[in-house]
């Protein structure tokens, strides 16, 4: 196979891949939407068990009530269980956004690596102002995988750190939640999809 | 301030129209002193058989109209709550100003009181509502009851009893509707106290508690919702 047919194969597979991120960013986007307002239930239903926890129902008007108690505090921990499950959903949703991404960056590197003899070292970072090395493009497919890696271990780990005996903790979990993304550059993935829009043309 | 949860799932659902269906001429009906004796899934209902179902409608159509006023009336309470403490929060600030300028004190007449009434007597009007409706839950229950006592006065000789619909015997349509009578009649008495004290406490965790105590309701069980389902699949509300 000569060069240029190596960097058109390349290129291809290339296109096929930023296409299906640009998919999966959906979805990416679609799951990450869904858990701002579920973790702020969550936070909102924190702050009512812990006071909850800090009345004493037998000191106020409540005390014609002697079951309140743990009625109410069964009911909050339902309800907070349902939101845990739904927020497992929207973790499983990014799992499986990374698990596909990983899964088509694996097969352009694997082609890559098949045509690398051919190519060489020149034409794999020769550049133009339109169309970047391909190079840079491996290198750009390696940030989204690790971009998506990161974001969802950090979900994860968020939602496995959660403990009803840790009310405090919970109660901040839309400050905690905003803080992962932050440590991760947002509009990274968008970014890169802007500077492969040339192979739309090819 | 707790804000509605996610998980309310009633408020979309259609109501459930009540029966149609003519009742059964009496000239026709093969066993007259028996109206509960016919076999299941016949097209034309006994008289017994339609008033159950048509009960069945009743409640899930009821049970829905308490959920929409229950999400009501906690819009208002959260707002006497939020009124509160935004009041206590600027009574604070003015104890502060006091220790300087002491004649501003009265000068502060924020219109929260009247703010504070409209809100409560909103209040007032939704639990009355739900009062009217818990009314006529207890009225289904006693209907329900008295379906169960002319089944029995009619079968005292000791006949067979068949089903109204599938598999259900009459009494556990009672069952079902005392189980849910009860939930509403305890879960209305919890709404009033906490009417009558929401907008008279100053302690910012009782205040959350009677807010979340209105949220999620816990005299209603969560079994509610599975016996009104299952009273629907029997009556053929709801297709398997």
């Amino acid at each position: 196979m000569s060069e240029s047919s190596a960097i058109l194969v390349l290129h291809q597979s290339l296109r096929k891949c930023f296409q299906a991120i640009q998919q999966q960013q959906e979805a990416w986007q679609t799951a990450l939407t869904g858990c701002k307002p579920l973790l702020s239930s969550l936070s909102n239903l924190a702050e009512q068990m812990q006071a909850c926890q800090k009345v004493t129902f037998a000191h106020t008007p409540l005390q014609a009530f002697p079951d309140l108690e743990e009625q109410l505090k069964y009911k909050q921990r339902c309800a907070a269980e349902t939101l845990l499950e739904e927020l497992g959903g929207k973790v499983a949703d990014l799992q499986k956004v990374r698990d596909v991404v990983s899964g088509y960056v694996g097969t352009v590197f694997q082609l890559y690596e098949q045509h690398a003899d051919v190519l060489g070292f020149e034409a794999s970072v020769q550049r133009t102002a339109l169309i970047p090395s391909l190079a840079d493009m491996l290198e750009w497919l390696h940030d989204i995988e690790r971009y998506y890696r990161h974001v969802y271990l950090e979900s994860k780990l968020l939602l496995l750190q959660i403990r009803y005996d840790n009310l405090p903790d919970m109660q901040t979990l839309p400050q905690s939640w905003e803080k992962v993304l932050e440590h991760n550059s947002r509009n990274m993935v968008q970014d890169t999809l802007l500077k492969v829009s040339f192979l739309e043309t090819l | 301030m707790p804000r509605k949860s996610t998980n309310a799932g009633w408020g979309c659902r259609a109501s459930i129209p009540r029966d149609r269906q003519p009742a059964q001429p009496r000239g026709r009906d093969p066993s007259p002193k028996s109206p509960a004796a016919v076999p299941p899934k016949r097209p034309v209902l006994s008289v017994s058989a339609r008033k159950i179902k048509d009960n069945a409608a009743d409640w899930h159509n009821l049970m829905m109209k308490w959920e929409t006023l229950n999400n009501n009336g906690f819009t208002t309470a959260n707002k006497i709550v939020n009124l509160k403490i935004g009041t206590q929060f600027k009574d604070n600030k003015l104890e502060i100003e006091c220790d300087n300028i002491a004649s501003d004190c009265g000068k502060l007449s924020p219109n929260y009181n009247e703010e504070l009434e409209m809100f409560c007597a909103k209040l007032l009007e939704t639990l009355e509502n739900m009062a009217k409706i818990q009314q006529k839950m207890e009225k289904l229950c006693s209907t329900t009851k008295g379906i169960c006592d002319l089944e029995t006065y009619h079968y005292e000789n000791g006949d067979c009893r068949t089903p109204l619909f599938h598999t259900w015997p009459t009494t556990y349509f009672y069952e079902v509707s005392f189980k849910l009578t009860e939930m509403y009649k305890k879960e209305i008495r919890l709404k009033q106290t906490i009417v009558q004290e929401i907008a008279h406490t100053a302690d910012q965790d009782l205040m959350m508690v009677y807010l979340s105590s209105w949220l999620y309701q816990p005299y209603i069980e969560s079994s509610s919702k599975l016996l009104l389902e299952s009273m629907l699949l029997e009556t053929g509300h709801r297709q398997v």
